[in-house]
């Protein structure tokens, strides 16, 4: 065993920690740098608002962006009352009790089971079973599916934050438990559920493999009409652009790429913003 | 000297391990009752179970009956039961909303509230009431948080006050005041029994002698004496009590 001076194994470890630090900014960093350099050439307001032309060589990727932003929009117009409904119960009335406790274990462990098994489940489900054939509201449910557990463990973790000891001093008064939960508990929670659902809407836009059964085509001419219409998205697009056609201009699939992350990105600014501005209007 | 809550017997748990042991005990109505002892006697157990608040608690159970005004409050329907029976806890808790609002949630909820009209003159009477509203009354909106302690706590006094509850349990409200809000709240106590019954739990012995009607003595969940108060204080007729109020105890 070498024995180093405290000096120098202070040095030593303070190397060892900044680097660990580097290597988990600079991809992120060199992937941006990366994809903007690449990308930016193709992005322009015609890029975004027109349809793919020539085999998707050309054109815009309007379909593309409609696709990811009405599959979203619907699948969290499902997880947002599913889940903070769930996360109610489970947080405030739930007694902690055996079948509780399954239930809060089997969401924990539903978050880790991988996409690509949520996307067969909805094909065998919502797809071929319940017949909504390959559409926006398959995909959307099958993305709830995935997402709900996540949801639901951020919410609880909203509602936790608010002191016990609040809802003592109103029930206190005489107030049912209901009213407490709906004039005090929620309102103090909904920042915290509000940050947690942008999140959600963040990665929900980036996810491939649950749609790629249930709601992605490969290409439709025409913009999505009703919820049980089959759409292109972003992130199966940008997949097919980059395997599938020969002799694809480059720039146009890194700016796909860049429309998806910057997508995605600003999602997750809005949150971060949410959280400081909520954090300084907080009245406890 | 009407009984206003009569406990015949009560015995309470947590997780098996007895806290209260067959209490019997009367509360006369506009009196002040309090009760001291030393920590783990059961005293604030005993204001738990007045208003049941420790009936989400899983770890507790109880055994025995307990009436007010003859009516048993195990049967009765829990949000009508605190309506008559409210308290205030030892922190200030005001809820994070402005001053106003906190004194017109439960009269809201409760339906008490018939007429806007009727809003500004209730939250002035019960701060009138709590000896609060010469100081609050050019901020009511601002946040209840902002306020001092021992203005909160009167503000919480104010929101039970706004309830018109009948019996008002008071678990050492003063622990974290100082010596001049500890005397508002007392003034405040001593002006409140005309219209309530009050159950104070103190741990300051001498609060006790000041503002108590009848004074009992807790030790190891079990009511070691109860008698008026001046009589409790002078000439105690159980060794451990006369111990424990003159600081002897242990």
């Amino acid at each position: 065993m070498i024995k180093l001076s405290p000096k120098l194994s202070q040095k030593f470890s303070y190397a060892l920690l900044y680097i660990a630090t580097l290597l988990a900014i600079v991809p992120v960093i060199t992937i941006i740098f990366i994809i903007v350099k690449n990308g930016i050439s193709a992005i322009s307001l015609e890029f975004l608002t027109s349809m793919p032309k020539n085999g998707m060589r050309e054109g815009g990727i309007l379909p593309a962006i409609l696709g990811t932003f009405s599959i979203v929009l619907c699948a969290i117009t499902i997880i947002l009352p599913v889940g903070v409904c769930a996360a109610i119960y489970l947080n405030e009335y739930a007694k902690d009790n055996f079948l509780t406790k399954i239930i809060k274990l089997s969401i924990v462990n539903l978050a880790g089971i991988p996409s690509v098994v949520y996307g067969l489940f909805g094909l065998g489900i919502f797809v071929m079973f319940f017949k909504l054939g390959v559409s926006i509201i398959a995909g959307a449910l099958t993305l709830s599916i995935m997402e709900l557990p996540v949801v639901i463990t951020t919410a609880r973790g909203a509602l936790n934050s608010v002191p016990y000891s609040f809802r003592e001093a109103s029930w206190s008064l005489g107030v049912s438990r209901w009213q407490t939960i709906r004039h005090v508990v929620l309102p103090n929670a909904l920042p915290g559920i509000l940050t947690g659902t942008i999140l959600t809407v963040a990665r929900i836009s980036g996810e491939t493999a649950p749609i790629l059964f249930t709601a992605a085509a490969f290409y439709v001419p025409h913009l999505p009409h009703s919820i049980f219409d089959q759409v292109m998205a972003m992130p199966y697009h940008l997949y097919i652009i980059s395997t599938q056609i020969p002799n694809m201009p480059k720039n146009i699939i890194y700016g796909t790429a860049l429309v998806l992350l910057m997508v995605v990105l600003t999602m997750s600014c809005i949150a971060m913003i949410a959280r400081i501005y909520f954090k300084k209007r907080r009245k406890w | 000297m009407v009984n206003k809550i009569e406990v015949r017997d009560l015995n309470c748990y947590y997780n098996k391990r007895c806290v209260l042991e067959s209490l019997t005990i009367n509360v006369i109505q506009n009196e002040i009752l309090s009760i001291i002892g030393p920590a783990n006697s059961g005293k604030t157990t005993f204001l738990r179970t007045l208003n049941r608040m420790n009936d989400l608690d899983a770890t507790y159970c109880r055994k025995g009956e307990i009436y007010l005004d003859g009516e048993h409050i195990f049967n009765m329907n829990m949000e009508n039961l605190r309506k008559r029976i409210s308290m205030l806890f030892a922190m200030p808790i005001p809820l994070p909303m402005t001053i106003y609002e906190n004194i017109v949630y439960a009269p809201k909820r409760l339906g008490l509230i018939t007429r806007k009209s009727d809003q500004d003159a209730i939250v002035e009477q019960a701060l009138r009431d709590a000896s609060l509203w010469d100081e609050v009354k050019d901020r009511l909106n601002t946040s209840a948080m902002k306020i001092s302690g021992g203005q909160q706590q009167r503000l919480c006094i104010a929101r039970i006050l706004a309830v018109n509850p009948e019996v008002i349990l008071f678990d050492e409200p003063c622990s974290g005041l100082d010596p001049i809000s500890t005397a508002k709240v007392e003034e405040s106590m001593i002006e409140l029994k005309e219209k309530y019954t009050i159950v104070l739990v103190t741990n300051n012995v001498k609060q006790a002698s000041r503002v108590g009607d009848k004074t009992a003595f807790f030790l190891m969940g079990k009511l070691v004496e109860i008698d008026e108060t001046d009589k409790l204080f002078v000439s105690p007729k159980e060794k451990q009590t006369e111990n424990y109020i003159t600081g002897r105890f242990g």
